[in-house]
């Protein structure tokens, strides 16, 4: 983002252009990744059995997000909060 | 001699690209240029009309294409502009009428006669927007600083580099005073989210209907600013140096605040 646009934002410019902005740049990144809502819930559900190997967490709210700049995924996991200590599964080695 | 075939598309319907196609034709002819204008929205023809020709059609590109006629015979002769001519689309036919070859052979045929082939595409992304760029060496994408016309820029931008490699830009329907109040794009935010190289900005102009109504295309109005704006981009067209004119609006405290950080 240039400097310019974001003194604009701070001086509290109320505008829509900003908005429209930040949308299209996410829809234009799930239009160029061209993946299906098929392929979507596939990704999902790969990553959620890969962490839930090693965490256990919550896997109703496991959020995929595409974030145009700079360009990546995140994946958010919410670590469930019901174990007691101690009984965290131990990092796999070797 | 072989000149520049160029299509002239954007996806979305309705932004200018039959306008453009028109000014830009029209100003390129203006520097002695040699130009055709390819009306390539079978069953939906207007290029003629922009350019008040519409009197005047005999044949069409599809009577060309199925061999009913030479090109010569289809062609319009633009009386007040000796160097521009168009090759009018039909009226009554589809776009499976013509195929991507098809079209690229006659492009190739209007190539040795013209410095400039333009060829106006038709909205959307299936055969006849597969036609229009199967005929084309570059590709010029209109858009305006609405999200969903930008949005199918993007998609059309992503399908041409395929074939033609990466287009130029075109913002059309500028208004300067949005932009100012923030609640229009700016050409930085387009070109943020369209990632290609910018040919130019056309404001916001009540000349281009006026335009329309008399068909005596802007660019032939050197008072209108959108004229002037395509005057420009003609002339970048023909490789000259024309700086692009910041039609931001942009120049009020924070923007010159903003300025100061920026090292762009």
């Amino acid at each position: 983002m240039a400097w310019g646009t974001l003194v604009q934002r701070w001086f509290g410019n109320k505008g829509s252009a900003g908005l429209a902005k930040d949308r299209l740049q996410v829809v234009v990144m799930y239009d160029r990744l061209g993946l299906s809502a098929e392929q979507m819930e596939a990704l999902r559900k790969d990553i959620m059995e890969t962490i839930s190997r090693h965490v256990a967490i919550d896997s109703e709210r496991v959020k995929i997000d595409f974030m145009p700049t700079p360009a990546e995924v995140t994946i958010t996991a919410p670590v469930r909060r019901s174990r007691t200590r101690g009984e965290e599964p131990k990092p796999q080695e070797g | 001699m072989s000149g520049r075939a160029i299509v002239i598309t954007s996806g979305k319907g309705g932004v200018g690209k039959t306008t453009a196609t028109a000014n830009l034709g029209l100003g390129l002819a203006q520097h002695d240029r040699k130009v055709v204008l390819v009306d390539g929205d079978i069953g939906l023809r207007n290029l003629d009309i922009i350019l008040g020709l519409e009197n005047r059609i005999v044949y069409h590109l599809v009577d060309v294409v199925r061999g009913h006629c030479q090109v010569r015979q289809a062609l319009v002769k633009d009386k007040r502009f000796p160097h521009l001519s168009l090759l009018p689309a039909s009226q009554i036919d589809q776009k499976e009428s013509i195929n991507p070859e098809q079209m690229r052979e006659l492009a190739t045929q209007l190539k040795e006669e013209f410095d400039f082939v333009l060829i106006d595409c038709p909205a959307g992304i299936e055969q006849g927007f597969r036609n229009a760029v199967a005929g084309a060496d570059e590709a010029i994408v209109i858009t305006t600083p609405d999200v969903s016309p930008v949005r199918d820029a993007d998609r059309v931008i992503g399908l041409l580099q395929h074939s033609l490699g990466d287009p130029q830009l075109i913002i059309n329907r500028m208004a300067t005073q949005m932009v100012q109040r923030g609640d229009m794009l700016n050409q930085q935010d387009v070109l943020d989210i369209l990632a290609v190289d910018l040919l130019g900005i056309v404001p916001e102009d009540e000349e281009v209907v006026v335009a329309g109504n008399r068909g005596s295309p802007v660019v032939l109005n050197e008072k209108s600013r959108s004229g002037q704006a395509y005057g420009r981009i003609v002339r970048r067209m023909l490789g000259e140096d024309v700086p692009i004119p910041e039609l931001n609006g942009h120049g009020g405290l924070f923007h010159r605040l903003g300025k100061l950080f920026s090292r762009r």
